[in-house]
């Protein structure tokens, strides 16, 4: 077999357990089917048998797989992808820009699986073929952003370290006098790539994240914790192999036009996603506010701390792109605050959803003692103090390794439920938190990443607390604050204005609650073909793996850079929508299976799968779409009408869900599928 | 036919039209980048007193013709370039690459652009399916929030108090292997400006040697690496004074090439303290990186 061309061929395994490092060579059928990263790393989770209920997510069973695709490397907008059973006992699919991605192409590799765990905490180095377990008790407990420079200095390629060999006599000797060989040797190349966990991955916080570069993060499904339970500390990769091309002019030629078309997306390379809060999410009801009690503020001047044009005057500092990436979305922020917590506070932006869960869902935006409701009466300097706050709670997040949506969730959560006096300082020992509390979410996060005292509860998530607090204090309706669907927290894309799509999106995606489905604007109009197909190009996308947000400069050149990449000439169109599919049908098998749940017609019946209740049952209060409900608040809609199309539409049976024994063969997934499929059929 | 080809096949007619390559030269370079003879021969044919605008068309004919037929029925993104070619670069004495921390985004499009071209020349054929980074004589490397983009900056020791102006990594060269081009020679396709270069038949590689590197990195910056084929030495050229990574950089100012007065240890500093360096200055903290 002629050699792979755009990957390798070669996905390295390591088991901590035992130290030993394998190759896994899949063959090529299985990259055309799968193609790599979300796609290929299903194959792997029902190949291996983490599928099965018996799977502990945080046992030395579980397999952690940092995957990438064929064209990651030099092609444009390269993503990572984490695959796993989440330590929510679900699917997690979780991606992350940054240098990793092309590094680990570099470095010869199609991905690491990563499975058993190791006596002491360790690090993974890769340089090329070489793959080491190092110790890394110098950096466990450290943050990431510090103990990501330590370790990326650890690791240098062979031709960027040697001995020292230059004496004072190899130098002119008035310079040798003047500065005598200093007997160094080489090694000031930095070039590895690392992602890391924080102290947060490490106590296995049910929602932390896998970091790299300080704030981009495998944020969602809890990756970290799976890291922390195998005591990983991180993996720091450094690659000099290229990236091999079966038609590299034809990959170079494609790959710059889509970079000169990202050159005019003035909207990314002005305020990255900094753009959508004031100006669209506001205007359009969809912000989260207050743990969703409101979704969109009645004086605008309320939120404009959120926008693009005050955050990058009061903060930005300058702009970062992923390899190959001409719209460079991340802006690092110097924060500037009256308040020596924040002040001089080093993250980035905040992004959307940031600003959405650990700004306006945290009562940050509003002056003390007002409400969304009411008119905003302060300065430029309350609006600064506002992003310094939204900026510190994010860089926290990043800085302990857990994901701000999720923590964003559970910290509205404990604040509605302290607004309600349905829970007292006295559960949270001793801290009382109010909306727009800095210091007292500073303190509680704090006792999550510690898993001290209440923090351990808390550190199982919003779903896991409100259940907690609902037992303890004898009072049910606790759980309708519970800002959840799927056990998991709702990103800060409203459901309930003009975007119902949003709650099919988040009902159906196989990424439990995801917002990056794709779906949800074909969702709003009722097109639910239209709403698979956005759901097979996402989940596609994501086995290629590229970035969500650079993907329509991608739009009719996919075919030809997977084609250039590969060689696979018969690559057809088609095969977007098929990868897709084959995602999809897994990951539906994955979520029901290893939750043993049995009768699917009964998931929405089953507690735990029921979305939050404010979605179809509490009016919006304020706002253009003041009184408006997902599909009306009407349910039966959406489970016995919306559902049972989709899935009808989507070759899955009508009654549970459940991908046909045809649909599989079709799909050529039969293989690894139809076993678990027919005992759930 | 691509960009990078058809800019090369325009930096070959330009050589043609200064007479710096004979016709049969630049007639056998032309085929080998995929211009059919016809057309490479109707191109070498135009350069006598043809004036521009009539070449312009001649050569996008050239091109379309002889562009590979697209493999799938979409039509190729890029169209072969139809503008008229570049005005030719003219040579820039005292010039240099500087980057600007704050407008640099890391997107590496630059080191792409060199290994590619590097690669190319050196290892044709071990390289043709492939693009490796270790080719690229300029790195940007990340330091979570700032970005430092590591290349030669062309170090000069001063004479009157080190002894010598040449270069330290020159000066301490057991084979005298890096050496500087003056202005008006060395290869074809660079403008003239003098620039550095590495004379591969004479650089013993890191394997045995590595002194370049190491004067550097102790006393400058970290301007030199090794090809992971033959592990000799590669610096920044500056491709003799019309840099390709300048020309592909995406954002407005963020890599220059500019006149730099003499001596470039001025700017030359080690990525890690220039890092830290920029910490300062940006985010107005101190980080021990």
């Amino acid at each position: 077999m002629a050699a792979l061309k755009g990957v390798w061929g070669k996905i390295a395994r390591v088991d901590l357990s035992t130290g030993n490092v394998t190759v896994v060579e899949p063959p090529e059928e299985v990259y055309r089917k799968y193609l790599g990263g979300e796609a290929l790393g299903l194959y792997y989770l029902f190949k291996e048998g983490i599928v099965d209920p018996s799977v502990d997510p945080l046992g030395p069973q579980n397999m952690i797989q940092l995957l990438v695709g064929p064209t990651n490397g030099v092609g444009a907008n390269a993503r990572s992808v984490i695959v796993t059973k989440s330590a929510y006992n679900f699917l997690c699919v979780t991606t992350s820009g940054g240098r990793g991605a092309a590094e680990l192409k570099f470095a010869g590799w199609d991905g690491i699986q990563i499975v058993g765990k190791a006596p002491k905490p360790v690090y993974i180095a890769i340089i090329d073929d070489k793959i080491e377990i190092r110790d890394a008790s110098h950096v466990w407990g450290k943050g990431t952003e510090e103990a990501e420079m330590i370790l990326q200095k650890e690791v240098l390629s062979p031709l960027e370290q040697r001995e020292s060999i230059l004496r004072s006599a190899d130098m002119p000797e008035k310079w040798a006098a003047l500065h005598p060989a200093a007997k160094k040797g080489i090694g000031a190349k930095r070039l590895a790539a690392v992602w890391l966990i924080g102290p947060g991955g490490e106590k296995q916080v049910w929602y932390a994240s896998v970091m790299t570069e300080g704030a981009r993060a495998h944020g969602r499904y809890g990756a970290g914790a799976i890291f922390g339970s195998k005591n990983l500390k991180g993996i720091v990769v450094r690659g000099t192999k290229g990236q091999p091309l079966a038609d590299k002019a034809r990959f170079l030629e494609l790959t710059r036009a889509i970079q000169s078309s990202e050159k005019g997306d003035y909207g990314w390379r002005s305020y990255g996603t900094a753009r959508i809060g004031y100006a669209h999410s506001n205007a359009s009801s969809d912000f989260p506010i207050r743990n969703w009690q409101w979704e969109a503020w009645a004086d605008p001047h309320t939120v404009m701390a959120l926008s693009g044009p005050f955050m990058d005057v009061a903060s930005f500092v300058r702009k970062q792109s992923c390899p190959g990436c001409a719209m460079h979305c991340l802006y690092p922020v110097e924060t500037t605050s009256a308040d020596p917590l924040m002040d001089r506070t080093i993250s980035d932006m905040p992004d959307w959803e940031a600003m959405g869960m650990v700004g306006g869902n945290l009562g940050y935006l509003e002056m003390p003692g007002a409400t969304p409701d009411d008119p905003f009466t302060g300065t430029h300097f309350d609006r600064a103090e506002a992003l310094a706050k939204t900026q510190y709670t994010t860089f926290i997040h990043d800085n302990y390794g857990i994901d701000f949506i999720e923590g964003g969730a559970l910290l509205a959560l404990l604040m509605e439920l302290r607004q309600r006096d349905l829970i007292t300082p006295a559960d949270l020992d001793g801290i009382d938190l109010q909306w727009g509390d800095v210091h007292a979410v500073d303190a509680i996060v704090k006792k999550i990443v510690a898993r001290q005292g209440i923090g351990d509860v808390l550190a199982r998530g919003t779903y896991e607390t409100a259940k907690y607090f609902a037992e303890k204090k004898g009072k049910p309706e606790i759980m309708d604050y519970s800002m959840t669907c799927h056990r998991y927290a709702q990103p800060a894309h409203g459901v309930r204005a003009n975007a119902c799509g949003n709650a099919m999106s988040y009902l159906v995606a196989i990424r439990p609650t995801e917002h990056t489905s794709g779906s949800r604007i074909p969702f709003n109009r009722g097109d639910v073909d239209a709403a698979i197909a956005a759901e097979n190009v996402q989940a596609f996308n994501n086995s290629l793996v590229i970035c969500s947000f650079a993907a329509g400069h991608w739009t009719g050149k996919t075919v030809d850079l997977v084609k250039a990449a590969t060689g696979w000439e018969d690559f057809q169109e088609a095969e977007i929508g098929k990868v897709g599919e084959r995602a999809y049908a897994l990951g539906r098998l994955f979520n029901l299976y290893c939750q043993g749940i049995k009768d699917p017609k009964k998931e929405w019946d089953c507690p735990e799968m029921v979305p939050a209740k404010r979605w179809f049952s509490e009016p919006l209060p304020a706002g253009p779409h003041k009184g408006k409900m997902a599909y009306d608040g009407d349910m039966d809609k959406v489970f016995n009408q919306l559902l049972p199309e989709y899935w009808k539409k989507r070759g899955w049976t009508e009654d549970k869900g459940i991908p046909t024994a045809e649909k599989l063969k079709e799909l050529g997934i039969d293989d690894v599928a139809e076993a678990i499929a027919a005992q759930l059929r | 036919m691509d960009q990078a080809r058809a800019e090369k096949l325009w930096e070959l007619h330009h050589e043609l039209e200064r007479g710096r390559l004979s016709r049969r030269q630049f007639i056998r370079m032309a085929t080998a980048l995929g211009v059919s003879l016809t057309a490479a021969e109707a191109l070498a044919g135009c350069q006598k007193a043809t004036p521009a605008p009539t070449t312009a068309p001649t050569q996008a004919q050239a091109v379309a013709t002889t562009a590979p037929q697209p493999t799938s029925a979409q039509p190729a993104p890029t169209a072969a370039p139809t503008q008229a070619p570049p005005a030719a670069a003219e040579p820039k004495e005292g010039y240099m690459l500087r980057f600007d921390g704050y407008r640099c985004t890391g997107c590496l499009l630059c080191a792409v652009t060199c290994a590619e071209k590097w690669q190319a020349e050196l290892f044709p054929e071990q390289t043709k399916d492939v693009v490796n980074l270790e080719f690229s004589r300029i790195r940007p490397m990340r330091f979570q929030y700032v970005d430092v983009v590591n290349v030669c900056n062309y170090c000069k020791l001063e004479e009157w108090a080190e002894g010598t102006k040449e270069a330290p990594c020159m000066s301490v060269c057991p084979q005298k292997a890096i050496k500087f081009v003056p202005k008006g020679e060395g290869k074809p396709g660079y403008t003239g400006y003098g620039y550095k270069t590495v004379d591969r038949d004479l650089c013993l590689g890191l394997d045995a040697c590595g002194r370049c590197l190491e004067a550097c990195e102790q006393q400058f910056g970290s301007g030199i690496s090794f090809d992971p084929i033959e592990h000799k030495a590669q610096v920044c050229t500056m491709c003799g004074g019309d840099p390709a990574c300048v020309k592909v950089c995406p954002e407005p100012e963020a890599l220059q090439f500019v006149p730099v007065v003499v001596n470039g240890r001025s700017f030359a500093f080690q990525p890690e303290a220039y890092a830290e360096l920029l910490y300062m200055k940006m985010f107005n903290v101190r980080r021990d990186l």
